[in-house]
């Protein structure tokens, strides 16, 4: 009987303590279902997806470096990584882990802006104004990663390809495979979402955040890799006269990477000393580090590109001099420097890109003027029509001011690539987009199809 | 007279029977004599009972007994544990002096199972069973190292070399099992706040070195280890018991009068095993070889040169190597990081009580010398284990333990930042230090492959672990009724843990910020709550035990890290708030709660049909809430055929029982809060905000374990031999898995239930004491196990897996294949004719890490006073991925270290000798490729560098020689021994030591990768056991 009364006694207080044992809540993660009942909680999902485009793998630092050293810009260093290592020999496996990594950041984002797309309309007490902006910017989120994701992983150079992006616009079922659009249904997804932030965005926070203007650089960019001249001449214009930006004399240039948020800059991915991205730690390390120490190198041939441009002040960012002897005859860019902060930003959107896109939009004529606007803030000299002389010539021109430029911000590549120039200066046979990584194609059944040539 | 007794106990003792003076009986005559062992020792606390009768009494200390005989009683029923029991007929007799024999069998030896106790001999699970003397004295930190090759189906790795170092444990192919120690359920767990493990860009990279947890478990408390293998005996604890189970029991007291041990050792350690590397000579040499084999190979065809580097220029391959290649230098680089280090031990306890309490008290101070430079684990630990008996039906008691544990780490263990990484491939050119004393610059020498010297990180980066580990339980146990108990136990564990980083400025970890410090600590406590009901009867020759219960358990972490840098440069000053920045500021908690019903039944009729039921019933707040409960069943029976009329007889064959059992266990090990998807905080422009990082599954469950176990026990000649044979069938169904999730989801995976993995296997020990008299003994033990495991099926087949996050993948995943299977290109050799090597165009299966067969065999001769232990183990058929060797046979290749005037200044590292057998002119037929200095003549995702790691190793010789006072009670016994550990090791392994695995990790899916793990040592010690 006594057993009976204290096995009793035992499971009474057993069941009633069970929940409370039973019911950990975590102090440091927050509920899904809880983000999108507040404006605090929308506010929150807001800057964490800043945070997201932050990653190392995308605008922290692989994303950008990687596409550079996969083109005639940079060659990479390292401890013998054989990931590493095929990047600079142009020989990307498709298990690489890498463009595995960039590819998966890129979708994170996407998830984290579709998240606020998908739910902004669900949050109470928001005003009208802040939440059209915060859509804005999360529509731009949107199409900067699926217009990444087309430029690395997509046949983005041809309008006709079917090797476009996965494209996803909602949430909840995450193993449902998407497969791939063609490329022509991804550039109208990218442009359809940058004219719907563009109608959305009403309000200048400062150049870390996304703005008007911003998606106007970026539309214009997009446009420009489409084939839509005209739109992408008008959207530069607008953004050239957003009185928020501005060009440097060739005296200030080094301070656009020395300096943050300067007004060179459209959007800048912000980054400091708590929250540091890996630019300098891939590109520069320290003073005396050795090729082992550096992953991501200027090539020999940026350097010879800048010899053959006396009076550049860009030609200063590249390090051939002051190097350990193993890094020769390959150098560093210098536009991540800082050392001790390491809080280099990403640029996503400069105003010199913007003079760049109006000139190449707007062709050898009317575009020159642009070119030259740029070359004067750089120290060189004006081109003349003679320079000049066909519409080749000048593209090639173009070409030219953009790598002086935007070395080493991840532009190279995709520009050799949608001009179609990567046989001829790569080298024959050099693919010029990434595979679609292996587990993608595994984790959705072949669902996803590879990239030709992988 | 007093001769004449001795002399003829000596007789008696030589004759393993009695024989008596002659004196005449007389009615109710008192009895006297003394009981002892067959070397004369005195048993104390033997119980002696009048057969037939309830009179009886206990030997005193001193092994003398007294007892009153009336008319009638014959026989003296004389026992005690660890001996045969006796019979010994009075015949009138008033001194009669007993021996008694030491027991072979193991039949009546009480094993600890999950919540009480049964006796071998009715035991149905599979359950093995250590006691201390088969691993005392061993200079190792972690218990599991001294079970090593002991077991049946246990592999015990030794991933590192490190001082405290975690162990890879694993029961029949299932890695990490649960511990139980004293009753309360720990993980061995990696409880250091920080990780000592970075990547040249200052990111983590694995955990670094494992100190386990289970460190703070002084070897020397513990009485015996039980480990429960099949799912039978480890199902009573549900949802942690798919991995098996430890039991750990420390000593109690004992009634009695007060012993005192004192046990010490004190030695030195030293590599086991070091990698021939080639001397400056040697390495100027190959450099030289690797220059004039690429001008011949350019001679003959210039346009690989050029497809590598457009209008490549010769002239690198003739120019006199520069100045810097004639230092007139020869470091030995492993003679300066490693050295003959000490290891001591010092262990004072005592042990007594009387019938009311008991206690056991114990102190023990143990200090290993790291053998790398400046590393060292430190160790004091207390333990208080009482007993209390308040009345009949009440006694109390309480176990408590408290660990002090300081560790100096050794930085970047077996990965490629690390200090015996960097020692591997620098440059025998180079000097430790300059002339002016400071330390050599590795930049200026030849080998590019290092990112540090390794002397100066050994000493300018100082990183500490301390460790703060209280244990504590009160138990009461009540008598309800004549057959029926309850026991409450309350129990904390409580660990708080300090982490010191600091890397001197003039390091390069430290150099671009000015020096840099991390400051972490991890919190922990547990709380155990178990309530527990017993009941045993026997009716008639039915006899019925039964337990059940309610358990709960909830652990609470913390775990922060600040980190800071840029220092006062030669302030010497160290600590965070010298730091001109803080860079980073973390604190997080998890925790987890388990609450659990439990029940076992025990039925044996007439000690030959046994039967056993149990369950376990399981809530764990790891997952959803509408799925957190699940219940764990066992069945068992056994069949003692000796016990059978045809069989009762024999006398050759004394034991022969037949098991079978069947269960389930699970395995909740898969982090908290996983099933929540979730968002954490995240940072953008001085704006705290959340971003999504967990995309959680509800529908997680725990892991599964269904085992089914056959076995037959057997003993003959009353345990001359004895042993057991096992087979096996786990399946392991929904693991816990990452599964890969599309991309486009968002997330990379997520953590679910997929896959399914049969475990197989055989298990086979035996024991022998092929002689034993009183002078000279022989005791052998042997045990072996073939175990294959095999994936059924698994979320996503062929995934590939990375043993480092950054490097190419390593291992696969694949249905049909073993866990842990390598990846690669096959390496096909040598061309004769170019010294070329060629690889196979797909990548491919390149064998396991885990052995085929494995075991131990260990011999216990005993002389006169002398003893002699010696206990080898041996693994066959696993494999290593030997990354660190694609460092050291790089046969002169550098990417691109000339200036340029084609000046070679740099090449990516030295070699080991082994690069001295490689292809030199055609004709030459070898498997290592021609030396070159353009061209990559090795691919380290090949092969090449999966290398045979079976191996046989003697790893523990102890002699000793045991003193006894002439007169009792002076002393009990000392004791004095010499030890060997880790003696010799037979392989084919080129690495330090074929037990490895990367990170110091317990992945079971990334094992067997050597990165210069931290090498194991050779321990020679000194010891002494003195009981007074």
């Amino acid at each position: 009987m006594i057993k009976y009364i204290i096995s009793g006694v035992l499971c009474l207080i057993a069941l009633s303590s069970c929940n409370k044992i039973l019911n950990v809540t975590s102090p440091n993660a927050v509920d899904n279902s809880t983000i999108f009942t507040s404006v605090n909680g929308l506010r929150n999902a807001r800057i964490g997806m800043y945070s997201t485009l932050q990653d190392k793998n995308y605008y922290g630092g692989y994303f950008p470096l990687l596409s550079e050293c996969y083109a005639d810009n940079g060659t990479t260093g390292g401890y013998d990584v054989i990931d590493l290592n095929d990047i600079a020999s142009r020989t990307v496996q498709t298990a690489n882990l890498y463009t595995t990594g960039i590819y998966q950041a890129i979708y994170n984002s996407i998830y984290t802006a579709n998240s606020i797309i998908n739910n902004i309309s669900k949050v109470p007490n928001l005003d009208p104004t802040e939440g059209s902006n915060i859509l804005g910017e999360a529509l731009f989120v949107r199409a900067l990663g699926e217009f990444d994701l087309l430029r690395l992983y997509g046949e983005h150079w041809n309008k006709s390809s079917e090797y476009g992006i996965s494209i996803v616009v909602t949430i909840g079922q995450p193993k449902v495979p998407i497969a791939r659009s063609t490329v022509d249904a991804s550039y109208k997804q990218i442009i359809a979402d940058l004219q719907s932030a563009i109608t959305s965005l009403n309000t200048f926070n400062g150049n870390q955040y996304i703005s008007l203007s911003a998606a106007k650089a970026l539309l214009a960019r997009v446009d420009l890799y489409y084939g839509d001249y005209a739109h992408a001449d008008s959207l530069a214009t607008d953004v050239i006269n957003d009185n928020n930006f501005a060009l440097f004399g060739p005296g200030s240039v080094p301070q656009v990477y020395s300096s943050r948020l300067t007004p060179e800059s459209v959007f800048e991915l912000k980054f400091d000393l708590q929250n540091p991205s890996a630019y300098n730690t891939l590109t520069y390390v320290r003073t005396t580090a050795l090729r082992t120490d550096v992953a991501f190198l200027a090539s020999a041939g940026l350097n010879t590109f800048f010899q053959g441009r006396p009076g550049d002040v860009r030609g200063a960012l590249v390090d051939f001099v002051n190097e350990d002897p193993s890094i020769m005859p390959d150098g560093r860019t210098q536009k991540y420097r800082g050392e001790q902060t390491k809080d280099n930003s990403g640029y996503v959107l400069r105003l010199a890109e913007v003079y760049l896109i109006r000139a190449e939009a707007s062709g050898r004529s009317a575009g020159l003027p642009d070119l030259n606007t740029l070359r004067e803030s750089r120290g060189l000299a004006d081109l003349t029509g003679a320079d000049v002389p066909d519409s080749t010539s000048f593209l090639n021109a173009v070409l030219d001011e953009r790598r002086a430029e935007l070395n080493f911000e991840g532009h190279r590549l995709f520009d050799l690539a949608r001009t179609g120039n990567v046989g001829s200066i790569l080298g024959a046979g050099v693919n010029p987009i990434m595979p679609i990584p292996q587990r993608e194609i595994e984790g959705t059944n072949n669902i996803v199809k590879q990239n030709p040539g992988y | 007279m007093n001769r004449t007794v001795q002399f003829l106990a000596a007789t008696a003792a030589l004759m393993c029977c009695l024989l008596c003076t002659t004196v005449l009986f007389a009615q109710n005559q008192i009895v006297k004599g003394t009981i002892k062992d067959a070397e004369g020792k005195p048993v104390a606390g033997a119980t002696l009972v009048i057969k037939g009768t309830k009179k009886g009494t206990n030997s005193g200390s001193d092994g003398t007994y007294s007892i009153v005989v009336g008319k009638g009683d014959e026989i003296l029923e004389v026992s005690f544990v660890g001996y045969r029991s006796r019979l010994v007929e009075i015949k009138g007799r008033i001194l009669l002096d007993i021996v008694l024999e030491e027991a072979k069998s193991q039949l009546s030896d009480v094993v600890v199972v999950g919540y009480g106790t049964q006796k071998k001999s009715d035991i149905t699970g599979a359950i093995s069973s250590v006691r201390n003397k088969e691993f005392k004295d061993q200079p190792v930190s972690n218990l599991a190292q001294s079970i090593q090759g002991k077991v049946a189906g246990i592999l015990v790795t030794t991933p590192s070399g490190t001082p405290g170092a975690g162990l890879l444990v694993s029961v029949r192919g299932a890695n990490n099992p649960l511990y139980v120690v004293d009753g309360v359920p720990m993980l061995s767990e990696s409880n250091s706040s920080l990780s000592t493990s970075y990547n040249t860009t200052g990111d983590e990279e694995g955990s670094g070195q494992n100190i386990s947890s289970i460190s703070d478990i002084n070897p020397d408390d513990i009485e015996s280890i039980e480990i429960l293998k099949d799912a039978s005996s480890a199902s009573i604890y549900g949802a942690r018991a798919a991995n098996g189970v430890v039991l750990i029991t420390t000593k109690r007291g004992k009634n009695g009068k007060t012993e005192f041990g004192f046990n010490s050792f004190a030695g030195i350690q030293n590599v086991s095993r070091k990698i021939p590397f080639l001397d400056s000579k040697g390495f100027v040499a190959l450099e030289e070889d690797a220059r004039k084999q690429d001008l011949i190979a350019y001679n003959q065809d210039p346009t690989p040169f050029n497809n590598l580097y457009p209008g490549f220029d010769p002239s690198v391959l003739t120019t006199p190597l520069p100045s810097s290649w004639n230092t007139g230098v020869n470091t030995n680089w492993e003679n300066q990081i490693f050295r003959t280090a000490p290891i001591s031990n010092l262990q004072l306890s005592a042990r007594g009580g009387n019938e009311k309490t008991k206690f056991f008290l114990a102190g023990n101070y143990f200090d290993q010398q790291g053998i790398v430079i400046e590393n060292f684990y430190k160790r004091a630990s207390f333990r208080m284990n009482l007993d209390n008996k308040v009345n009949d039906r009440i006694s109390l008691g309480a176990n408590t333990s408290f660990t002090y544990g300081r560790n100096r780490r050794s930085f970047n263990d077996d990965t490629y930042t690390g200090i015996v990484t960097n020692a591997l491939g620098a440059s025998p050119l180079m000097p430790v230090y300059n002339a002016d004393g400071s330390y050599a610059d590795y930049t200026l020498y030849q080998a590019s492959w290092l990112s540090d010297n390794p002397v100066k990180s050994a000493k300018e980066i100082k990183a500490f672990t301390t460790n703060y580990r209280f244990i504590g339980t009160v138990f009461a146990d009540i008598q309800l009724l004549k057959s029926l108990k309850f026991r409450s136990s309350f129990t904390a564990d409580y660990t708080n843990l300090i982490d010191n980083q600091f890397f001197d400025p003039i390091t390069s970890d430290g150099a671009p910020v000015g020096g840099k410090a991390i400051e972490g600590t991890y919190r922990n406590l547990t709380w155990l709550n178990e309530n527990i009901l017993t009941y045993t009867n026997n009716f008639g020759k039915s006899s019925l035990s039964a337990v059940g219960g309610f358990t709960a358990q909830s652990s609470r972490y913390e775990k922060t890290a600040v980190k800071a840098q840029g220092f006062p440069e030669g302030s010497g000053l160290e600590n965070i708030s010298s730091a001109s920045t803080v860079t980073s500021a973390s604190a997080q908690n998890f925790g987890w709660g388990l609450a659990s019903f439990l029940g076992r039944i025990n039925y044996a009729y007439d000690e030959k049909y046994l039967f056993s039921l149990s369950a376990r019933y399981d809530g764990s707040s790891r997952f959803d809430p509408s799925d957190r409960w699940g219940l764990f069943p066992a069945f068992s029976a056994g069949w003692v055929l000796s016990k059978e009329k045809f069989m009762e007889k024999s006398e050759f064959i004394t034991n022969l029982k037949l098991r079978v059992s069947y269960g389930l266990t699970g395995d909740q090990e898969i982090g908290d809060f996983q099933f929540q998807r979730y968002w954490t905080p995240s940072r953008y422009d001085g704006n705290a905000g959340l971003r999504p990082t967990n995309i959680g599954n509800p529908g997680l469950t725990w892991q599964r374990n269904k085992m089914f176990n056959i076995g037959a026990d057997f003993e003959i000649q009353h345990g001359k031999l004895s042993g057991s044979l096992e087979f096996f069938r786990g399946d392991r169904t929904k693991l816990l898995a990452n599964a890969v999730l599309p991309a486009t989801s968002g997330f990379a995976s997520y953590t679910t239930n997929a896959g399914d993995i049969e475990n197989k296997g055989v298990e086979f020990s035996l024991m022998a004491y092929p002689v034993k008299n009183p002078h000279f003994s022989w005791a052998i033990s042997f045990n072996m196990s073939y175990i294959q495991d095999k994936i059924k099926s698994l979320y996503s087949d062929n995934e590939l897996i990375f043993a480092y996050a950054d490097l190419f993948p390593t291992h696969i995943l694949k249905v049909g294949q073993a866990v842990g299977s390598f990846w690669g290109y096959k390496y096909l050799g040598v061309d004769p004719k170019t010294g070329n090597p060629s690889y196979s165009n797909d990548p491919q299966i390149l064998g396991k890490a885990t052995p085929d067969y494995f075991g131990g065999l260990t011999n216990d001769f005993k002389y006169r006073n002398f003893d002699l232990s010696i206990s080898t183990q041996f693994s066959l058929g696993n494999k290593v991925y030997n990354l660190i060797r694609t460092t050291y046979q790089t046969l002169g290749y550098s990417p691109g270290g000339w200036d340029a005037n084609n000046n070679l200044f740099q090449v990516y590292a030295n070699n080991a000798t082994i690069v001295n057998k490689r292809w030199e002119k055609p004709g030459d037929v070898t498997n290592i490729p021609r030396a070159s200095l353009i061209f990559q003549n090795y691919n380290q995702q090949s092969s090449q560098f999966v290398e045979d790691a079976s191996f046989f190793r003697i790893r523990t010789v102890n002699l000793g020689y045991t003193l006894r006072p002439k007169h009792p009670g002076l002393y009990n016994s000392l004791r004095l021994y010499l030890q060997v550990q880790n003696l010799w090791v037979l392989t084919k392994y080129y690495g330090f030591d074929p037990e490895v695995s990367s990170n110091g990790g317990s992945n079971p899916q990334t094992a067997g990768v050597d990165y210069a793990a931290y090498p194991q040592a050779r321990t020679l010690t000194f010891g002494l056991n003195f009981n007074f």
